[in-house]
């Protein structure tokens, strides 16, 4: 693939204008998509630069089309992707649920809105359960959810690596205030940086004659049977919980010691970040342990993370009203650590909301 | 028209995140420093309710007349339709000096003709900002292809830097690049703004362009 950016260098850039450049160097040939805030700058960039690289854009009629015409791209092995937030990503589900069903890997930027309903253009954390467990299937996806620009640049590359490797639908779990906010970012080519890009291939309209060169290419999102769909479900369960340690992405600092533990994830992981960091100035033992993939969830370090610090508590933090709570404690289920809630739906946390309520419950 | 003999507008356009919004309260706090009379308009038609929302109150406290909705006078439109703030649409009646900052960045100074009687008026000087670590607007040619694309342009303003992690080099390598696009288009400068905590490893050349040191004040708006 020909250079977009060559030399790696810093811009300064907004959150969605990192997304369209990094699905550009990522080598995506399609975006279908229908307007909603606070991703449409994504749109924006992208029609901007497909032209002068020879990408493709189509404005579809709304959400539901923009899902299933990427289903239909990724199928004659077009690199595609779309990019949603609130009730765009609600509509999206049904065209998600068929890339669950179908294995396709189509890859989705999700900006979170205020919720419920149109809620408010601005920001939440309100689209995890959403994202992670929408539509009517069992959550068979990929989701990486992103605190910074230089994240959400090299999560949509890998993003893309991830869901033509293991052919899962892949997400990245952004929100408006990373959508809006502006900050340095190193844009670079994949390969400068030792990245190999996962070529796209056609699963469907191959060579040769069904039954006499080769076997039916059989996707398929519906059954006749109870046991035929008994059988995929279970089937593509056991591929998705195998390949989750090689998937799982999470961070962790100043767990040895702690006496409580936050956990947040995304924009919110930044304020975390910051508290933790005054509490220990301050003699408090707190830590910090963030899900960067959400799905799936990094259990088994949160676990150890409880075991090695002797934790008293948990804080969970989100910009929502227990999305991250609610699965974070399924995850974890059996842990005796006592569950503390910063739970502040749809406006933003910073450090102080932080270390005011670990003070609060310590 | 009082005050009208040496009556400033200044509307300031340019791509989106290029710091029009920046450049305008600047401008408008150091009229008002100088004792002028200043009214900051905020003239984002998409997103009318968040340029300079959260800012208004601190502004307004320093001295500036700004016409904006405040967090009572917003109402549930979200997204769902432009709109024009009529205090806005009437901005030049005001007195004294007007600031306008076009938000949005993308009808460039087309968002000019929704102000009664911008166009007519001989003081209005419409201002494009440029920051060259933009990714739209770092090269000559791509800041010549975008200003061909602005429309009426009358004075460049150079606001290149990197945020928390900008260095003087950085502003002289941008701007440069700026500078040698301003000649190709014929498009004179108005003044290169410095972030002031870089005031002291940062020297002008004052026989150059006027250099305007600023404070930072949109990273407290959020959006």
């Amino acid at each position: 693939m020909p250079k977009i950016i060559g030399e790696p260098k810093k811009s300064f850039v907004t959150g969605n204008e990192t997304a369209a450049w990094a699905c550009l160097v990522a080598g995506a040939e399609m975006m279908f998509g229908y307007p909603i805030t606070p991703q449409n700058e994504i749109m924006h960039y992208w029609t901007r630069l497909a032209p002068k690289y020879r990408r493709g854009f189509l404005q579809t009629e709304d959400e539901l089309s923009a899902g299933f015409t990427v289903c239909g791209s990724v199928q004659v092995g077009k690199k595609a992707f779309t990019a949603t937030a609130g009730p765009g990503n609600v509509l999206m589900q049904e065209p998600f649920g068929m890339a669950e069903a179908m294995r396709l890997p189509l890859l989705a930027i999700i900006q979170q809105r205020g919720g419920p309903s149109s809620g408010t253009v601005v920001y939440s954390q309100q689209e995890v359960t959403l994202t992670t467990y929408g539509g009517n299937g069992e959550g068979m996806r990929i989701v990486y959810s992103t605190a910074t620009h230089q994240e959400i640049y090299d999560y949509i590359i890998k993003g893309f690596n991830t869901a033509w490797t293991y052919r899962f639908p892949v997400f990245i779990l952004g929100d408006g205030y990373q959508a809006k906010m502006r900050e340095p970012l190193e844009m670079y080519d994949p390969e400068d940086k030792g990245i190999e890009m996962v070529k796209p291939y056609p699963l469907i309209g191959f060579d040769g004659k069904i039954g006499a060169g080769r076997e039916p290419q059989h996707l398929c999102n519906i059954y006749s049977l109870e046991e035929e769909l008994y059988e995929v479900v279970i089937k593509v369960a056991a591929e998705y919980e195998a390949i989750q340690d090689k998937i799982v992405e999470y961070d962790e600092k100043y767990c040895d010691d702690a006496d409580i533990i936050v956990v947040s994830h995304g924009i919110v992981s930044r304020a975390a970040d910051d508290a933790v960091k005054i509490l220990r100035a301050q003699g408090i033992k707190a830590g910090y342990f963030r899900p960067i993939t959400l799905r799936p969830y990094p259990h088994k370090q949160l676990r150890a993370a409880i075991a090695k610090s002797g934790a008293k508590k948990l804080l969970i933090a989100e910009s929502a009203y227990g999305q991250l709570d609610k699965l974070t404690k399924q995850e974890i289920f059996g842990e005796t650590v006592k569950i503390e809630n910063l739970f502040m739906p749809g406006v933003g946390i910073i450090d102080y909301d932080i270390i005011n309520k670990v003070k609060s419950v310590l | 028209m009082v005050n009208r003999p040496s009556r400033i507008i200044e509307a300031y356009v340019g791509e989106y995140a290029s710091g029009k919004s920046e450049m305008a309260i600047n401008r408008a706090l150091e009229l008002k420093n100088q004792g002028r009379l200043v009214t900051l308009v905020d003239l984002d038609t998409v997103e009318p309710f968040y340029t300079l929302r959260i800012l208004k109150k601190d502004l307004e406290q320093l001295g500036i007349n700004i016409i904006s909705f405040a967090r009572e006078q917003s109402f549930g439109l979200g997204e769902t339709g432009a709109m024009l703030n009529p205090r806005a649409r009437w901005a030049l009646m005001n007195e004294g000096d007007i600031i306008l900052d076009i938000g949005y960045g993308v009808q460039g100074a087309k968002t000019l003709n929704l102000v009664e009687g911008a166009y007519e008026s001989p003081d209005l000087k419409i201002l494009a900002v440029i920051n060259a670590t933009r990714p739209m607007t770092d090269s000559v040619e791509k800041i010549k292809e975008y200003l061909n694309d602005l429309g009426r342009v009358d004075a460049l303003v150079l606001n290149t830097h990197l945020g928390n992690e900008t260095t003087p080099d950085i502003i002289k390598k941008g701007n440069n690049i700026i500078q040698e696009a301003a000649r190709e288009a014929l498009i004179p400068i108005a003044y290169m703004a410095i972030d002031e905590n870089l005031r002291d490893v940062m020297s002008v050349d004052k026989k150059n362009i006027p250099a305007k040191y600023i404070k930072r004040y949109m990273p407290g708006a959020i959006w």
